[in-house]
């Protein structure tokens, strides 16, 4: 973004490819939103994927220019986590001191050390300091040092400078503006009378809608009636009669995208999906632009900008006189070339620089922590083991490690974790369902389809079962929306809804259960079967199951990713996750984010039949994995809110299996309880001591008055990517991934390679969302859940209208309105392999290699030694 | 004897017990009473409710203990208030948990719900005018509660300043009203009515409906309920079941004032131009919130129609059934997600024979209710809506329905749910025929009127969706989204008042809040 061509052209002299061009700018602008999916399958993403190519500190620096977001956690974070314990300050000298090494300071090395010392841990500078006379008249005398200390200029919106000069209504009706048509454009049924023209494309249908928008000047419609027709060209024309610079535009588009990201990011997930609407982000801006162009044409040519740095040198000069102990006397008495360097040392460890440096002790503290805990342990662990009655494989998922460890506890049983989606790029459909979710992680592409199905003697009346439910809540709609029908709905529905909120209100727990079961009584779904088996279907885009190639292929992947190729137990468990709640437009954030927000009960199935296959497990054992005749895969359902294992797929069992699966029935009621008890302790409550954490975590899933039915992933900060065996014995408090490697049966590292690739990308978006989301919870946070309002049916807006908002709640990283229960810290990725496969991953991945370098992440590997190393 | 006193106490022991759970509601503000008094809280606050269930069952006669007045209508008026307010109160336990007004919100709904439902158990109209005044201001205070946030607290200032124009229209009307008649308790001043000039009557009339109309967010005065979508959701749900009603009771109240009353037309004009307000911007916007608020506007347009026509019983019937319904609608709220796709019924092949039958099973209900009831005034316009949604509902329900299954399921549903609204209405008939009085016969040209509101709004809304590349179409939608759209000032694109100070992980210090 910052390496625009400084061409010195100017739109008069237009390139003769410039429409062309202006597709490329729209496309390298968009680097600074994220694309932003339905809510309904709400996808976990870093809000600067594409801002990895420079360093986190300078995205830091540049959020703050453009919309003064502080992408580093505030003080009153830093100082509570400081006064629990959380930050060494150990750590925080140490980062002082490599800092002030990186700069050439012409100041003695301890008064600037001290200096930075105290700017560090002292209070803060207050502004009455600023104000005062001998302060100010300083900085008069030192204006001479500004041209120094001049930053990188930054392009803002017009209707942005303006609102600094004359009040804050054109910014403010722009964004009103845009918010109301994105949202009626990108509607999905919600609305009975859908907006006009919608299949012209954005642009066109805002150009022939807003002419006529009463809520509009005369004048105002007048000028949109004159904008182009083309969508480009509208942009291209808006830009230069702003007067913006060729060299400046791709800034402006940026800064433009950034008002309203989650709009912005909608319309750019909608261009992704369908090549008929590639344009929309082109549309978009071009919108945004002609209406800003539309509304601030009577105000146009703006004065220069200027006048931004102002109190700059005084803020500097008060550091000096609170930090420094430097009265402002003093000044008057030294050369100028030490005043030059006491100005540069204030400027340059300003706010930012600090809070990075407070963040990166904080994740120190938390990797020595996470270091000593591993090392100390590693050593008392059994190397000697009998060999296991069941094998369970996990979800990578932070709420994993806690239930793992409940199971292993037990005894008799092996976990391990791999990514949710089980390494099957596949695209589902449930029996009786329209649409099909992508089960993968949202980077990639599904390849496949697997469809649930039933044979048409069953399906039948299951499907007229399932209709008369929604031919129900149809009609509802449906009579709502009818204007004589509407009248008499709420004295017949009414009563019905009455009884349902009362019992809803006041027996969260037996009504919920009550409801689901009568639900499922009605409907009775029968066990429905996967298309596994190739369907020859030419018309379709993907090919519906798997060729038996394929089946070999990805069961061989993935057994061989989550490091289960060799001592098979009689029943191997695949297990997926899915949360329940009720009443909670953020459930789907709940939901397994490998799978793109879903339940992996799904994949987990898939794989477990595609394992049991005969065919497949000859041709296994011909590429060396030997799965033993009486091994048995089953699959299940981690509920995350209950902390259960619900069974989705049970084959027929051999003796040993049979003997594995009864001893499991019998533990896991304990299982679920520890782990229910450890989880529900941590959820704010009323109750001081909690008698039955089952309770309480059933009715957590079926009250619809529950504001946080579960933490989620909320306080995720590591990766561990080893044995089983280097974490078995530490309580990690469920804060960490963990995916099971082993570098021995790694040769090449490839397989390290697919782990960083896929899974250790979705943990680090994970992990940056959570991070984004409490340290701007305004703006990459979804805003409070209680004044939301659900809009066009894909998200929700907060209050009268907003941004389509993006990333977690407020209620999902705090455990009250002041403070936060999430910790904003960096991932940290744990590599169990020797220096030198790490050396290689990072040679060879140049994408990982950036996230460590620039900050996206932190990277360390723990050798077969048992040698820990950081490398950032 | 014994049945004397039962009597006489259940008003007091109702008194007694709503001024105890009231000071417990304001210990609750106490920062040293430990949050999970919040459970006791709740506990106290179901008391009253219960008991005005009892002396709604039990007391049928009307008694007058001092300023106050206990008949079926206000037993059950307060029954419903108070339960609303419980059921929203029980709600915001978990719902609000960790908020920064946590113990504020429940004081607050306690004092709105009670003051409420003590405004229409007063017989002396200054205790109605203070109850009622309470009632707003609480609700005022509600709204912007989280001062932090500009937004919220300049829509409740919004509110605020309509509420105090209504009040104000309020007591204008009850001091004159109380200075022509000589009276201040409604039973006497009804009684005396007659000492009222022709124009009096009129110019009263037209107070008490422009201050009704205010919280009833009809047409002109529809901007405030817009607005107020920035609330909580529990609060929002308390507003639109509980409050934004109070014109249907207070004309029931005064209905005698109003029997051949030419005020009325303004009613039927502004209300009926309301419902189709209310109905559009429900067809036109998107935001779930939103468009509950578009369907309050028009029901309570049909609402004031109603008792516009004179149906008092009707009005106040569907003032409490929409109460419920929008409360258990806003409380779920969070569940208006799109999950895959809707299933539509337009590409489906109409079955015509199943349509007709339902066709003529509408017209059969039209004409046995219009026999059974007389089918004067008010009666048509029901007979009419009642007649096209039991065709509509068969529609969707069993003409639509797939194979013998989906019709037999449907035709239960629709048949429960006839039934659930026979039980409903003749049971509140039952309570409430005496207390409410049935007005004189409107006139028939209110009738012709209402009619045309309502057949003319559907054939332009039918003829409208027939043509949706018409530029009537869009300037209509323009038109609907623009009346529809909060005030430019009370949106704000982010936030902001989020990223205010925090800290980590302190334990709960929110509590003491
Ligand atoms: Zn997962």
């Amino acid at each position: 973004m910052a390496t625009t061509l400084a061409r010195p052209l100017n739109w008069e002299k237009i390139p003769e490819d410039l429409s062309l061009d202006i597709h490329d700018l729209v496309k390298s602008a968009s680097d600074v939103i994220a694309p932003l999916g339905p809510i309904s399958r709400f996808a976990a993403r870093s809000p600067w994927a594409g801002l990895e190519k420079q360093s986190f500190e300078q995205t830091a620096r540049f959020f703050k220019k453009i919309s003064d977001i502080e992408l580093f956690p505030k003080d009153s974070v830093l100082q509570t986590a400081r006064n629990q314990d959380e930050i060494d300050i150990h750590f925080l000298e140490k980062g002082l001191q490599q800092w002030l090494e990186h700069q050439a300071i012409e100041l003695p090395y301890t008064t600037a050390q001290e200096f930075c010392r105290a700017a560090l841990t002292q209070n803060p500078l207050s502004s009455d300091l600023t104000v005062l006379p001998e302060v100010k008249s300083l900085a008069k005398r030192l204006r001479g040092y500004k041209f120094h200390l001049k930053a990188r200029h930054s392009v803002k919106p017009l209707s942005q400078r303006f609102d600094q000069m004359n009040g804050e209504w054109v910014l403010r009706e722009l964004n009103r503006n845009m918010i109301k048509w994105c949202k009626l454009f990108l509607d999905e049924s919600q609305a009975v009378w859908s907006m006009p023209n919608r299949d012209e494309g954005f642009y066109q249908a805002w150009r022939k809608m807003a002419s006529l928008d009463p809520a509009l000047t005369q004048e105002e419609r007048k000028r949109i009636k004159n904008l182009p027709k083309e969508a480009d060209l509208a942009l291209i024309e808006s830009l230069s009669q702003l007067g913006i610079s060729y060299s400046d535009t791709q800034d402006y588009l940026e800064a433009h995208l950034l008002a309203l990201p989650g709009w912005a990011g909608m319309m750019l997930w909608r261009s992704q999906q369908q090549v008929k609407d590639c344009s929309f982000l082109t549309d978009y801006l071009a919108v945004r632009i002609s209406m800003e162009l539309v509304l601030m044409k009577p105000y146009l040519p703006l004065l220069k900008q200027g006048g931004e740095e102002d109190g700059l040198l005084e803020s500097l000069v008060a550091a000096w006189l609170h930090w420094g102990n430097l009265p402002i006397n003093a000044w008057y008495k030294m050369p100028a070339s030490e005043q030059k360097a006491r100005l540069n040392l204030a400027w340059r460890f300003d706010q930012i620089v600090r809070n990075r440096l407070w963040l990166e002790a904080w994740e120190k503290t938390y990797e020595n922590q996470l270091m000593e805990q591993i090392v100390s342990k590693q050593q008392t662990a059994s190397s000697q083991k009998q060999p296991s009655l069941a094998q369970f494989v996990f979800c990578i998922d932070v709420r994993s490690e806690p239930f793992r460890r409940s199971l292993e506890h037990i005894g008799g049983f092996e976990t391990f974790g791999t990514a949710g989606f089980f390494s099957l790029p596949i695209e589902t459909c449930k029996l009786d369902h329209h649409h099909s979710h992508p089960s993968l992680p949202v980077m990639s592409k599904p390849q496949f389809k697997v469809k649930e199905y039933l044979p048409e003697s069953q399906y039948q009346p299951f499907h007229e079962r399932q209709q008369a439910v929604h031919s129900l809540s149809g009609t509802f709609k449906t009579m709502k929306h009818n204007l004589l029908a509407s009248m008499l709905l709420p004295e017949v529905s009414g009563p019905w809804l009455s009884m349902q909120t009362l019992a809803r209100t006041f027996l969260p727990r037996s009504a919920g259960r009550t409801f689901r079961k009568l639900l499922d009584t009605w409907t009775m779904k029968p066990d429905a079967q996967l298309t596994i088996d190739r369907i020859e279907r030419p018309k379709t885009e993907l090919p519906v199951g798997f060729s038996n190639e394929e089946k070999v292929h990805y069961a061989e992947q993935a057994l061989k990713m989550m490091g289960l190729t060799d001592h098979f137990a009689p029943l191997v468990v695949i297990c997926g996750h899915g949360s329940h709640s009720i009443n909670n437009p953020y459930a789907a954030s709940l939901d397994c984010g490998a799978c793109g927000g879903a339940s992996s009960a799904f994949n987990a199935r898939v794989l477990a039949e595609m394992c049991n296959l005969a065919i497949v497990r000859q041709a296994l054992k011909a590429r060396g994995i030997s799965i033993p005749e009486d091994t048995v895969f089953a699959a299940t359902e981690h509920i995350t809110t209950l902390d259960e294992l619900h069974w989705v797929y049970l084959p027929q069992l051999s003796d040993q299996a049979e003997e594995a699966y009864t001893h499991i029935q019998e533990v896991l009621p304990k299982v679920s309880e520890e782990a229910n008890a450890e989880r529900i302790s941590k959820l704010p409550s009323l109750k001081t001591n909690l008698k039955n954490p089952h309770a309480e975590a059933e009715r957590l899933s079926e009250d619809w008055s529950e504001i946080r039915p579960e933490w989620g992933l909320a306080g995720n900060a590591a990766f561990v990517i080893g044995e089983r065996s280097l974490t078995e014995e530490c309580d990690l408090e469920g804060r960490v991934f963990l995916h099971n490697y082993n570098w021995k049966k790694d040769k090449n590292g490839s397989l390290l390679a697919g782990i960083i690739a896929g899974p250790a990308t979705v943990c680090q978006w994970i992990n940056l969302q959570y991070y984004a989301s409490a340290v701007a919870p305004h703006y990459y946070g979804s805003g409070n859940k209680t004044t939301q309002t659900v809009t066009a049916g894909i998200g929700v807006m907060q209050g009268n209208a907003s941004d389509l908002l993006s990333g977690l709640p407020w209620q999902s990283v705090m455990q009250s309105d002041e403070s936060l229960y999430h910790a904003p810290i960096r991932l940290l990725v744990v590599i169990q392999a020797p220096t030198e496969y790490v050396e290689r991953l990072l040679n060879q991945d140049r994408t990982f290699k950036q996230k460590v370098q620039n900050g996206w992440l932190r990277l360390a590997s723990i050798d077969p030694e048992g040698n820990w190393k950081s490398w950032s | 004897m014994s049945h004397y006193l039962e009597f006489m106490t259940i008003p007091m022991i109702f008194l007694i017990i709503f001024g105890i759970s009231m000071v417990c509601s304001i210990v609750l503000l106490w920062k040293k009473v430990p949050l999970h008094y919040v459970r006791y809280h709740i506990i106290m606050i179901s008391v009253p409710p219960i008991v005005a269930l009892l002396g709604l069952f039990i007391d049928h006669r009307t008694e007058l203990v001092g300023p106050w007045r206990f008949d079926s209508l206000s037993w059950l008026l307060a029954f419903f208030v108070l339960t609303i307010g419980l059921i929203v109160q029980r709600f915001s336990v978990r719902y609000l948990f960790g908020d920064r007004s946590y113990r504020k919100y429940f004081t607050l709904l306690t004092l709105t719900t009670f003051a409420d439902s003590l405004a229409w158990l007063s017989n002396d109209l200054r205790l109605l005018l203070i109850c009622w005044g309470v009632t707003l201001l609480g609700l005022t205070l509600l709204i912007r509660l989280n001062k932090e946030w500009q937004v919220a607290k300049n829509a409740g200032t919004f509110a605020g300043r309509q509420f105090l124009l209504s009040w104000l229209i309020l007591l204008l009307a009850v001091v004159w009203l109380s200075q022509a008649t000589g009276h201040w308790q409604l039973s006497l001043i009804l009684e005396n009515l007659a000492q009222l000039a022709p124009w009096e009557r009129t110019g009263i009339s037209i107070l008490l409906i422009v201050a009704m109309m205010i919280p009833a967010a009809q047409f002109p005065f529809q901007r405030w309920l817009l607005d107020s979508v920035v609330a909580p959701t529990p609060v929002s749900a308390v507003m639109h079941a509980g409050i934004v009603n109070a014109g249907g009771i207070m004309f029931t109240r005064f209905a005698p004032l109003f029997s051949g009353n030419s005020a009325q037309v303004i009613l039927l004009v502004l209300s009926g131009f309301s419902i189709l307000l209310g109905t559009g911007i429900m067809l036109v916007h998107v935001d779930y919130k939103r468009q509950l608020v578009g369907s309050t506007i028009a029901q309570m347009g049909f609402m004031l129609i109603q008792c516009a026509l004179g149906a008092y019983l009707a009005a106040i019937i569907h003032a409490i059934l929409h109460g419920l319904f929008k409360a258990s609608l806003f409380l779920q709220a969070g569940s208006a997600v799109q999950h895959g796709g809707t299933h539509s019924l337009k590409n489906r092949p109409i079955p015509y024979i199943w349509v007709i039958i339902g066709g003529i099973l509408g017209l059969i209900t039209s004409i046995g209710y219009w026999l059974t009831t007389g089918g004067e005034g008010y009666q048509i316009i029901s007979t009419l809506i009642l007649g096209w949604s039991v065709m509509f509902a068969w529609t969707g329900l069993v003409a639509f329905g797939q194979g013998r299954v989906g019709r037999i399921a449907g035709f239960m549903i629709l048949a429960g749910a006839v039934l659930m609204f026979h039980f409903i209405h003749s049971a509140l008939d039952r309570l409430l025929h005496e207390t409410i009085l049935s007005a004189m016969q409107p006139p028939a040209p209110a009738v012709i009127w209402v009619l045309l509101i309502l057949l003319g709004g559907s054939a332009i809304g039918l003829w409208l969706a027939h043509k949706r590349s018409s530029k009537a179409f869009t300037i209509t939608y323009l038109w609907l989204v623009h009346l529809g759209e909060p005030h430019k000032d009370l949106v704000e694109s982010h936030p902001k008042y989020l990223a205010k100070s925090l800290s980590y992980r302190g334990a709960y210090r929110w509590q003491q809040h």
